[in-house]
């Protein structure tokens, strides 16, 4: 316990001075609450808010985690494949980097366009953010198996389905952890992304109509609610990789 | 000794076995690396034999082709001449056929201590209640009980290669081929390992083929030596070490023991010498 709180304090007390330096800037340099609220306004907001806020958070949670299981699960299956057929794989991995320098903000109205106002344009947004990070580490996690392993194996007479499940899957495990907590945490901006072009509850919408109504404050309060939301999808996973990947000796520092 | 112990070495002495096809017969094997430009000659016509129940090790310069000799055995390499046969039939380029430690002990870290001893096992289908109490009594008897469902990294560098052992030595391929075992240990615990592996050895008579550049180590151990030559290799005296089996440590200390590793220890250095002259 004293360990973990040792750990915990640094950031805290950073976190805490930022928003005492933010409450006393607004306050000393009297600041218009309409450009930039400060904390005690937006604290005092959610308090008063939090009834209403419910629903739109619970429809972009839905969202986001539906996005995230299939964003995850798509990229997965890319890197199978490609790590399977390496003809594939050098013929597709240029598209693959090019699908991410397409702006995800100027793809969702295309999508919108095509596939409606439903929830399939908004979970292909979603998707389209999070397989990458999955798929490249996967495959960088595949392709770097361990050559005594893989020689031992060999040896032995392992076939090509007992090495991968025996030895590059869980050896890839770490690496493609690391990609799905990145895609964890990609998955919520993902989903208001999508929530800003077209729909009728989620942060996103509530984030566009407080917009429109200089409600600086709520929109504080939305930005808040979308960190948390991360934080909390990107400690699901780490917790999920803690348990999967419970032999990895640990780390020091 | 007791009078046990003399049949059984008796039972397995090679000549006692000597209708039985050879545990391995590796013969005329030459091997090059080629790139573009050039052409890296490694082995050149070697040919040795293990028969079922002996020890037999190859000792030669570091960079020799010993390992790529073994990778031919294994199967991973597929020689440019020569073949390889296992007790009586050719298993050139297949895999499968040994049993193998290589040089760093190589566990799966995600496995536990006696999940990695039954791998080889577990790859070729033959794992059930038996074979995981036999796990059990050699983890047991290399002292490593209490350890079974301990991760690798939570083992000494000693007490891994010791489980690293124990899987080639459970793997149910008659020939165990083992790759310089000990070369990352440090001098005591090398040592100590040798002694430990000798006991294992008078035990279990497995058929083994070891790799060193120690020449103490291969003397104490095995039945017989091929000396390698430097790159490219070739078998350059075949020596029948005479000590009488069982073993003990203290045999080290042997005028005869004394005089063989000398001269064993001259061919290497001229080995060596002239190796450095090429490059």
């Amino acid at each position: 316990m004293r360990r973990w709180w040792s750990h915990v304090w640094p950031p805290f007390v950073a976190v805490l001075f930022f928003l005492t330096v933010w409450q006393l800037c607004t306050s000393l340099f009297h600041i218009e609450q309409w450009i930039l609220p400060s904390p005690a306004d937006i604290a005092k907001q959610t308090a008063d808010g939090a009834g209403d806020l419910w629903g739109h958070v619970w429809a972009t949670v839905r969202l986001t985690l539906e996005g995230f299981i299939i964003g995850t699960v798509v990229g997965l299956i890319i890197a199978l494949i490609l790590h399977m057929i390496p003809f594939l794989k050098s013929a597709l991995y240029p598209l693959l980097i090019l699908s991410q320098n397409i702006p995800t903000i100027a793809l969702a109205p295309l999508l919108m366009i095509w596939f409606g106002f439903g929830l399939l344009p908004k979970l292909i947004v979603i998707t389209l953010v999070c397989f990458f990070p999955v798929a490249v580490a996967t495959m960088g996690g595949l392709k770097q198996t361990d050559r005594m392993m893989l020689n031992y194996m060999r040896m032995i007479g392992a076939s090509k389905q007992q090495i991968f499940t025996k030895l590059e899957l869980p050896h890839a495990l770490p690496s493609i952890f690391s990609g799905i907590k990145i895609a964890a945490t990609y998955s919520v901006m993902g989903a208001v992304i999508a929530e800003w072009i077209g729909a009728d509850k989620g942060i996103g919408y509530y984030m566009m109509l407080q917009k429109a109504g200089y409600r600086t404050d709520r929109m504080f309060v939305a930005i808040m609610i979308i960190v948390v939301l991360s934080l909390l999808m990107f400690g699901l996973i780490a917790l999920l990789e803690k348990w999967l990947v419970r032999w990895k000796p640990k780390q020091e520092g | 000794m007791s009078i046990s112990e003399e049949t059984r070495i008796a039972a397995h002495s090679p000549a006692a076995q000597s209708e039985l096809p050879p545990a391995l017969e590796a013969s005329g094997i030459s091997k090059a690396f080629r790139t573009k430009r050039s052409s890296l000659q490694v082995l050149d016509n070697v040919s040795l034999t293990v028969q079922k129940g002996e020890f037999v090790s190859i000792v030669g310069p570091s960079g020799s082709g010993k390992s790529t000799l073994f990778h031919i055995i294994g199967g991973l390499v597929k020689p440019d001449t020569g073949t390889v046969h296992m007790n009586g039939t050719e298993v050139t380029g297949q895999q499968g056929h040994i049993s193998y430690m290589p040089q760093q002990p190589a566990l799966f870290p995600w496995r536990t201590i006696e999940d990695n001893v039954l791998l080889s096992q577990e790859v070729q289908g033959t794992v059930d209640k038996e074979t995981r109490e036999k796990a059990r009594y050699w983890l047991d008897k290399v002292g490593l009980g209490g350890f079974e469902k301990a991760h690798p990294h939570t083992l000494s560098g000693g007490m891994q290669q010791r489980a690293a052992f124990l899987r080639a030595l459970l793997s149910p391929q008659e020939l165990m081929c083992l790759d310089e075992p000990f070369s990352a240990l440090d001098a005591l615990t090398r040592s100590d390992m040798q002694r430990w592996l000798l006991d294992i050895w008078e035990e279990s008579r497995r058929s083994v083929l070891f790799i060193t550049h120690n020449i103490e180590e291969a003397l104490l151990l095995s039945s017989r030596i091929y000396v390698f030559s430097g790159r490219p290799a070739s078998v350059l005296q075949t020596v029948d070490v005479p000590f009488p089996r069982p073993r003990r440590e203290e045999i080290i200390e042997h005028p005869d023991f004394i005089k063989l590793r000398r001269e064993l220890s001259g061919w290497m250095r001229e080995e060596q010498r002239k190796m450095h002259l090429q490059s």
